[in-house]
């Protein structure tokens, strides 16, 4: 029975789903109040607890009705003890307690026939204050009386009532989060897949939970197919042009090669063709997921920064290295040269010198390339890892490049499970500082 | 920097100018860089298809292949398989590609050498010289090279890769190394155990790939000799007092 009813529950829909919590809600608290009620209803006191209620009520329903009415008020509050208070009202409406006690009022009665006359009304009180039993009687003039009365048997009945109160609550709350546990499960495997949509190949989510969520993720799992298809055509169509604009470079370098041309504009098409190739080089590293092709190697990155700046420092930029003199990670190295080189040319270019150490740092390696430039703008350091993003604008024409250099890097420290973290030093200058695991694999 | 290219494998070359085939599609490219090559004194034959390549090999001797990866029809690569089964006919791939993918694939495949587009006059005579020199030119008189392309060298559980430029560790670490380390170490492996000038040393590791920086020969070496020594052993290189440096262990190929 149990089994049937989880089989139907997984096969509905979302709105089935809360719809069926909220109907075994509104079940449960109809079952409870009905037990309640019927609890009420033949609860009685013991005899000489229901003895005084009724004398109590017959005297004080006579003294009232026998003060003048404008004093009858004080005249009730005067009667009332403190387990037994008096108000005295108006002829109104009385409103009747939610909870009445029908076989109570019955035993009333039979000790004091005569308040069956002034219609008795005997309830529980929702909320114990005053006392736990209230009730009303009419007196002959159509006033109402009041009372409130403590009888030490009925917090059972009381306690029943907080209960049929918070039950269907917390089982509301219980099946809530069973519910919402078993719906958010796959969700979550959605979140997770959105986080990586784009970035590498399409990781399908098993479907399940209810219809509407397998219809979510079957639309992910398209929309995933769709973003791989375009990003693979956007690299097609990238790595084309590179390459077709590389054939006439080259033509246009040996034309250059053997024509005779003055040596100023020689070195000027030169350079241009240098810087030509340069872009297409960096479009081609930023796009080229071949990368991931090719596997990860035992790479000494300790001499592989030391290299870089031993090559700058060769070329008279003022480049310094400090630190380990051997630390081997497991990372591609063509991809992981190219970042470090592209942090130090950076801090050459825009910093003006470049310090770089390499340490090991736990079961890491820490790769630090600093400089004494003007560092980033903080608001701007995350435009910074976006591709095709340029941060001097102003100046930007005699600055080789197509913003892409910072995102080469963090792709490629990303591919070996890596962090790169760029931040101001507070000294002044920008620090980029490179983790690689060591040579897990 | 042009060397005239000695050939010890063809005895009636000897003297002559090496053949060169040049497998490009693109028409003006193939005119330019045949040109480029012929100047700098190397025999030139072209193709424009792989169709036309399988016709000069049978036609004409030739002692290197230019082969550009992308060509219509059949890629660089299929062709350089079926080259590979044929004959031993050194081979340097030309890409535009320049993808890296490309170049350790080529590598892999056993190309000789990989020149990404666009190539200077001087890179692609440089490389094709040093080509020719690895696949016997400097002969066995001068150093281990008897013919063979020696595609790996080992010292004391160090290896150097001649075709990728690659040193690694005895751990199997990749060591980088700047071109001018890079054809420093070289030329000390190609004269293992003998006593090397300064000048001497400048000259011969200047011939190789080409742009050696303008360092001091003793700034290059000592830098060579902080990487070798990276882990731990003692350093291969040792100074020869007033004559120069002598890299003293033993030198096999792999």
């Amino acid at each position: 029975m149990l089994a049937l009813g989880l089989r139907l529950f997984r096969r509905m829909g979302l709105p089935e789903r809360l719809l069926a919590i909220l109907l075994l809600v509104v079940l449960v608290e109809i079952i409870a109040n009905a037990v309640l009620f019927e609890r009420a209803n033949s609860f009685e006191l013991r005899r000489d607890d229901a003895e005084r209620i009724a004398e109590n009520l017959v005297l004080a329903s006579r003294a009232v009705a026998q003060a003048p009415p404008d004093s009858r008020a004080q005249v009730a509050a005067a009667l009332g003890t403190k387990r037994f208070s008096l108000k005295w009202l108006p002829p109104t409406n009385r409103n009747r307690g939610s909870l009445g006690l029908a076989n109570l009022r019955a035993q009333i009665i039979e000790i004091e026939p005569d308040l069956a006359l002034a219609d008795l009304e005997l309830h529980l009180e929702e909320l114990p204050g005053k006392g736990n039993i209230g009730g009303s009687l009419q007196l002959p003039d159509r006033s109402v009386l009041k009372f409130h009365t403590h009888a030490n048997a009925a917090w059972k009945l009381t306690a029943g009532r907080v209960v049929s109160l918070v039950f269907p609550t917390l089982l509301l709350v219980a099946l809530a989060w069973v519910l919402l546990r078993a719906t958010l499960k796959p969700l979550r495997a959605v979140i997770g897949a959105t986080r990586h949509l784009g970035s590498g190949p399409p990781r399908p989510v098993p479907e399940g939970g209810p219809d509407e969520l397998r219809q979510l993720i079957r639309a992910l799992n398209d929309m995933q197919e769709r973003i791989h298809q375009s990003l693979v055509e956007r690299t097609q169509t990238m790595l084309a042009i590179g390459h077709d604009l590389k054939t006439p470079l080259a033509r246009m370098r040996l034309r250059l090669d053997e024509g005779e041309v003055e040596s100023e504009i020689r070195e000027g098409i030169s350079r241009d063709i240098e810087e030509m190739r340069l872009l297409i080089e960096s479009i081609q590293a930023y796009v080229d997921n071949g990368g991931e092709a090719i596997p990860a190697e035992r790479i000494d990155i300790a001499v592989m920064a030391e290299t870089l700046v031993d090559t700058a420092a060769d070329r008279g930029a003022d480049a310094t290295y400090e630190g380990a003199s051997s630390v081997v990670v497991c990372a591609r190295p063509v991809a992981i040269r190219r970042a470090l080189s592209n942090l130090i040319e950076n801090a050459i270019h825009y910093g003006g010198n470049a310090r770089v150490s390499v340490r090991r740092d736990g079961d890491g390696a820490e790769i630090v390339i600093e400089d004494d430039g003007p560092g980033i703008a903080e608001e701007r350091i995350a435009d910074a890892l976006q591709p095709f993003v340029r941060l001097d604008t102003a100046r930007s024409r005699d600055t080789a490049g197509m913003g892409l250099g910072l995102p080469i890097v963090q792709k490629a420290v990303r591919m070996e499970n890596g962090t790169l973290d760029l931040r101001n030093r507070p000294e002044g200058g920008l620090r980029a500082t490179i983790r690689l695991p060591l040579e897990t694999k | 920097m042009t060397i005239a290219p000695r050939l010890k494998s063809s005895d009636n070359m000897t003297l002559a100018a090496p053949t060169i085939l040049l497998v490009e599609d693109d028409g003006a490219l193939r005119t330019l860089t045949a040109r480029a090559l012929r100047q700098n004194g190397f025999n030139v034959l072209t193709a424009a298809t792989g169709a036309e390549m399988w016709v000069s090999l049978r036609t004409s001797v030739v002692h290197l292949i230019i082969l550009d990866i992308m060509l219509p029809g059949a890629s660089g690569f299929d062709l350089f398989r079926r080259l590979r089964r044929e004959s031993n006919i050194p081979i340097i791939f030309i890409s535009a590609r320049g993808s890296e993918e490309d170049r350790v694939l080529g590598l892999e495949l056993g190309a000789d050498d990989y020149v990404a587009k666009p190539f200077s006059t001087r890179e692609l005579a440089a490389r094709v010289s040093a080509v020719l020199r690895r696949g016997g030119f400097e002969g066995a008189a001068e150093g281990i090279a008897d013919g063979h392309v020696p595609e790996v060298l080992c010292f004391d559980g160090w290896q150097v890769s001649l075709t990728r430029r690659e040193l690694r560790a005895p751990s199997g670490a990749i060591v980088d190394l700047t071109g001018a380390e890079f054809d420093l170490l070289s030329t000390f492996l190609s004269h293992p155990q003998r006593v090397l000038g300064r000048e001497r040393l400048m000259e011969l590791s200047r011939s190789r790939i080409g742009d050696s920086s303008d360092r001091s020969i003793d700034v290059l070496v000592s830098r060579l000799r902080r990487k070798l020594q990276a882990s731990g052993s003692e350093p291969p290189i040792v100074t020869v007092r007033g004559v120069g440096y002598m890299f003293r262990v033993e030198v096999s190929r792999a």
